[in-house]
């Protein structure tokens, strides 16, 4: 095998912070649905915070931080690929400004240079949707679907981080963005737009104000239920904690039945490969997707 | 210098009253002029300009035979073509002419150190005395003129153009791509701020276009070539086949009546139908119908309808015709931007959201609605309509600049609702700035207020629409407020931004005229020839230059008429004739593929076909020397800037105490200009320069900075336009740019301290600049001292003697 088709089908697993503790269940299901489209996953032992969450305080540190994780891939010869978003466009970002800028490389090395690092500039970081998209591609994935999810209607929330900021993770148009919404097209589901998609889910407001984000979320989730869809797919940690962890305390704080089941993308796709509602860890979420799976299970039966 | 008698040259030193004689020794400067070589005579006036002054010019041409005339006064932008006149009333060749700038650059910029002004004045006057020496007759080009113009694109100010030279009575070919006149003026329902009738107006100007015996039109053509120069153009146009024979079409329409085929009607925007074979719209010029093969079944109903008038012809084949023109006014207007890329507005997905122009069609009483303003997702009236100005203007992720003419058709069409719906709809209008300047605007918006149009400043983030009603809602910024709004309206108006025309590039590059970053062609000079392309005999008019309103364009189009004429009422046209020349012996095109005089000519005035020596077409050649400078055979001379004509001035000026000395090449638009302006404004400055004017930066050779060095300059300055687009001749200082970018770092290497050779940009304006400059330049001079520039120079000599060795070869051939 050569180092390129290499650098194709074995990617290093950046977890981050929230995922392992709070959203296992985009962890267990990502890891089942990559094994079977042939993508091996290899485990990252000694990566650390991404640098984001310390971007506001000390933005030295945070490159330091990232530069450090992208400098363990160089090492292993391998690309990263990020499942949050967060991480993902922070590590590309800084991947990005690092090989651009020869003078801030010069910097962020000889703090590197302490622990025996050296960024040198010879992988790549990218989120698990331009995986599926760029590396995997929609042939595959279409190819993979063994139980297409005809008349399931799914809307999705590409999230923020995925996109923006344009200029560093230079992946799609933040006002337009596409990528998900051809890999829901591509479980065979039926793609639902809504009004407001590309609006903000609350999450960054959450650690300051209460009420604000709820409203947000709760006035998205209005929208995607009157535009018909069945269930919403995310593929942010963040996103999904404000659409899925708090609906029902939204549903209390506006006197509402909202009912919407959020998945995981690669749930979403589990399900259309055939894959178990265990074995993609349905059972975490917080919104009962018993009817997903029913619908899931009848056409199965069906058949 | 062959065939040439002996220089017998004459020097008049002007006083200028006091501004030169009170500080500079005239005395000393004329004895000094009479021990230069070939000087015959040498005398001063008080004023040398006056009759009296010009006088003792012709009287020293008699009374000496001098054949050579050298004046040391003011600036050569002043009074060159007086003193050019003088000469030639005395029989002298105007070319034999030569002026030593010392009122400028020595009496008004050094008045408290009168000898070292006196000293400078001297160099100054021998380097002009060199230049002399060395120049030669030339004669004034004369090239016969065609007295018919092209009018291209048949849109308001087309229209304009053409009838006005018509008038005149020169024979005018209106070229329109389309099957009718009229452009986009014919598809508005009314103009601001007058509310007239738009085709009302416009109507009984292209019916009078039609009839005028002077004009040709040629609809539905393309223009395919344009070779020759000013006065002698050779157009090539391709007229589509209409399959209707124009001459036997007499307009009544009744094959129309029979069609059965109809399609979308672009003229409508699409939201109307037109038959296979028709007219885009009832008042079209010429009246002739069209059959559209894309849509056509050949049921050939309409040949039968046509009957003996046997107007139609299915076999018609596209047919190229060949015109002569002396002239060609460009005036091919604007397209419409639609923001299908831009998702924030929801065009193309959203129903209820249109263009203004689509806006137009539907209000107008003849459009496809009959007037009614209907939503496309119902067919009713709105109740709420929302204009959003600035769509893709004022963007930089867009387009940077104004449309210009948005707010005031929004007012227009904000009040036509007003005015046709009363109270029944709501109109906003969100803006950044509601720009209504010009004759009878500001009170126009004020009529809108006074309707109660809602104006709203701030600009539209996004806009959403409701998946059931479909209405929409609009949000924004409300900058009077402060703070972020939702608007809900039933109809979303946008006034998108006005674009080059889709074919501007195609167009640019047929007639060799450029177009800046935004696309739209440029005019040569923004100030003072906005009407001028670089090509001369090329005009523009209207939009294709730049977005413009109704009467602007008008305007416009009598403007480019009048400046055509110029043209087309002589029967000559004369051309300066510092032109660049090519020998075809030394040219290597004949033996190599070189071409880079043609690739790097401004104005594609030079064509090198292969194998043979590249050839200037004089007539649009402009003189900027850039060519010259980049021939790697030293192939291509400039008239009256010939390579030895500056060489001598370069040596003449470092005869003694080079070190001291910087050699200035100051391109004569700007940079010279700009020093112009530093003495006439009394800035006073060390007097280390020694100016030599070119027309264009693009003239410095490499060699001359070379040459410079080599005789122990102390400092090189290059002096040209700003970038992007100051330069005179287009892109010359982006000529020389490149050219010194190569050539400074390989001097820095060669041990060559790096300010001793400077680029420097200074405009027209910038005599303070110009003066700080030369501050800066005496301090680094100084600075680096004599000793050190020597010894740098010493190291330098042997390289650049054998680099420059070449040369020498070719000027002792």
């Amino acid at each position: 095998m050569t180092s390129d088709e290499n650098k194709n089908s074995r990617f290093l697993l950046f977890l981050g912070c929230a995922i392992p503790y709070r959203v296992s269940s985009y962890e267990i299901s990502t890891r089942k649905v990559l094994g079977k489209l042939g993508i091996e996953l290899v485990e990252m032992a000694e990566y650390n915070c991404c640098g984001l969450p310390i971007d506001p305080i000390n933005h030295e540190m945070m490159l330091t931080l990232a530069s450090r994780n992208l400098c363990l891939a160089e090492k292993q010869g391998l690309n990263i690929v990020a499942l949050c978003p967060g991480c993902a466009g922070t590590l590309r970002k800084v991947n990005k400004k690092l090989k651009e800028d020869k003078e801030l490389k010069e910097r962020i090395n000889s703090h590197l240079r302490e622990i025996g690092l050296e960024f040198k500039g010879t992988i790549e970081a990218k989120h698990l949707l331009q995986l599926l998209a760029e590396d995997i591609g929609y042939e595959k994935v279409k190819d993979a679907v063994k139980n297409p999810l005809t008349n399931l209607k799914i809307s999705e929330h590409s999230g923020c981080h995925v996109t923006r900021p344009f200029k560093y993770v230079d992946f799609e148009n933040p006002e337009n963005p596409e990528t998900l919404k051809n890999l829901i097209e591509a479980t065979g589901a039926q793609y639902i737009e809504y009004t407001d998609k590309i609006a903000c889910c609350g999450a960054p407001i959450a650690g300051v104000n209460d009420k604000i984000p709820l409203q947000l979320t709760r006035e998205k989730l209005v929208n995607i239920k009157r535009a018909g869809a069945h269930a919403l797919v995310t593929v942010c940690p963040f996103c999904h904690m404000m659409f899925d962890t708090n609906q029902p305390r939204i549903e209390r704080l506006f006197n509402e039945s909202l009912k919407i089941p959020v998945l995981h993308y690669p749930q979403l796709l589990g399900l259309a490969m055939g894959l178990s509602p265990d074995e993609l860890a349905l059972k975490g979420l917080r919104v009962n997707p018993a009817q997903i799976i029913s619908h899931v299970v009848e056409r199965k039966e069906d058949r | 210098m062959t065939n040439m008698e002996r220089p017998r040259i004459g020097v008049f030193v002007c006083h200028c009253g006091l501004n030169i004689a009170g500080v500079i020794d005239i005395k000393e400067l004329i004895e000094y002029a009479k021990t230069l070589p070939d000087v015959v005579y040498a005398k001063d006036n008080r004023y040398t300009c006056a009759d009296p002054g010009q006088d003792e010019i012709r009287k020293g041409i008699e009374e000496h035979r001098l054949n050579r005339v050298v004046v040391a006064a003011c600036s050569p932008r002043m009074h060159e073509p007086t003193f050019r006149k003088t000469c030639a009333d005395a029989d002298l060749n105007p070319y034999f002419f030569e002026m030593a700038n010392i009122r400028e650059f020595s009496s008004w910029c050094h008045p408290s150190t009168p000898k070292e002004a006196t000293e400078k004045a001297k160099d100054i006057l021998k380097m002009a005395i060199a230049k002399a020496r060395l120049l030669q007759p030339l004669k004034e080009i004369e090239v016969p003129v065609t007295n018919k113009a092209l009018v291209i694109g048949g849109g308001i100010a087309g229209i304009n153009s053409a009838l006005d030279l018509a008038e005149m009575g020169f024979k005018v070919y209106l070229l329109e791509k389309t099957e009718s006149i009229g452009g986009h003026m014919a598809q508005l329902d009314k103009t601001f701020p007058t509310l007239d009738c738009s085709i009302c107006i416009e109507g009984p100007k292209m019916v009078d276009v039609g009839r005028h015996p002077n004009i040709e039109i040629i609809s539905y053509a393309d223009l395919s070539n344009v070779s020759g120069y000013v006065g002698n153009f050779k157009v090539k146009i391709k007229k589509k086949p209409r399959y209707v024979i124009h001459e036997n079409c007499t307009g009544c329409g009744e094959c129309k009546d029979v069609c059965p085929i109809e399609y979308p009607n672009k003229w409508d925007i699409n939201m109307g139908v037109r038959k296979a074979i028709s007219v885009p719209f009832e008042q079209a010029v010429p009246l002739v119908y069209t059959i559209d093969m894309d849509h056509c079944i050949e049921c050939f109903k309409c040949m039968d309808a046509c009957g003996a008038r046997q107007a139609i012809n299915f076999d018609q084949e596209p047919e190229e015709i060949e015109i002569d023109v002396g002239a060609i006014i460009v005036a091919t207007g604007f397209d419409i931007y639609l923001p299908y890329d831009d998702p924030l507005y929801g065009y193309g997905k959203y129903d209820n959201v249109i263009t203004a122009m689509e806006f137009e069609r539907l209000i107008l009483a003849a459009g496809p609605t009959g007037g009614k303003v209907i939503r496309a997702s119902n067919g009713q009236k709105p109740h709420t309509v929302a204009f959003i100005q600035c769509v893709g203007s004022r963007n930089l992720k867009k387009y940077e600049y104004c449309s210009g003419f948005c707010c005031m058709y929004a007012l227009k069409n904000a009040i036509l609702l007003k005015e046709k719906y009363k109270d029944e709809v709501q109109v906003y209008i969100l803006y950044m700035d509601m720009r209504t300047h010009f004759k009878g605007y500001e009170e126009f918006y004020r009529r809108a207020r006074d309707l109660d149009v809602t104006f709203i400043r701030g600009r539209a983030s996004h806009i959403l629409e409701d998946p059931e009603t479909k209405d929409l809602i609009i949000r924004a910024e409300d900058m009077t407020l402060g703070q972020p709004i939702e608007l809900p309206a039933e109809m979303v108006v946008l006034c998108t931004a006005a674009v080059p025309n889709a074919d501007a590039g195609d167009l640019a590059r047929i007639l060799s005229i450029s177009r800046g970053t935004d696309g739209f062609f440029m005019e040569s000079h923004p100030k003072l020839k906005p009407l001028d392309t670089p090509v001369d005999g090329i005009f523009l008019a209207g939009a294709c230059q730049a977005p413009k309103d109704i009467p602007y364009s008008v305007s416009q189009g009598s403007g480019a008429a009048a400046r055509a004429a110029t043209i087309l009422s002589k029967k000559k046209w004369k051309i300066e004739p510092i032109v660049a020349v090519i020998d075809p012996e030394k040219c290597r095109n004949t033996r190599v593929k070189c071409g880079i005089c043609a690739e790097r000519c401004p104005y594609g005035a030079i064509k090198a076909p292969e194998k043979q020596p590249a050839k200037v077409t004089t007539a649009n050649c402009h003189g900027c020397g850039t060519c010259v400078a980049e021939c790697p055979a030293d192939a291509i001379t400039q008239n009256h800037f010939t390579d030895d004509q500056i060489l001598a001035q370069i040596s003449s000026a470092l005869e003694q105490d080079p070190e001291d000395k910087a050699i200035g090449f100051l391109c004569n638009w700007c940079c010279y200009a700009g020093a112009d302006l530093a003495g006439t404004s009394r800035f006073e400055y060390p007097p280390l320069l020694r100016p030599i004017r070119v027309m264009c930066s693009g003239r410095v050779d490499r060699d001359f900075v070379l040459d410079a060095f080599r005789k122990g300059a102390g400092m090189v300055l290059i002096g040209a336009c700003h970038m992007p687009y100051d330069c005179h001749y287009i892109s010359g200082n982006w000529k020389m740019k490149a050219r010194m970018e190569a050539l400074a770092p390989m001097l820095q290497k060669l041990g060559l301290s790096s300010q001793r050779f400077r680029v420097e940009y200074v405009s027209a304006a910038e005599g303070l600049k110009f003066a700080e400059l030369m501050k800066e330049m005496a301090t680094q001079l100084e600075e680096l001292g004599a000793e050190r520039i020597k010894a740098e120079n010493a190291k330098l000599k042997p390289v650049l003697d054998r680099m420059l060795a070449k040369k020498q070869k070719q000027q002792r051939q």
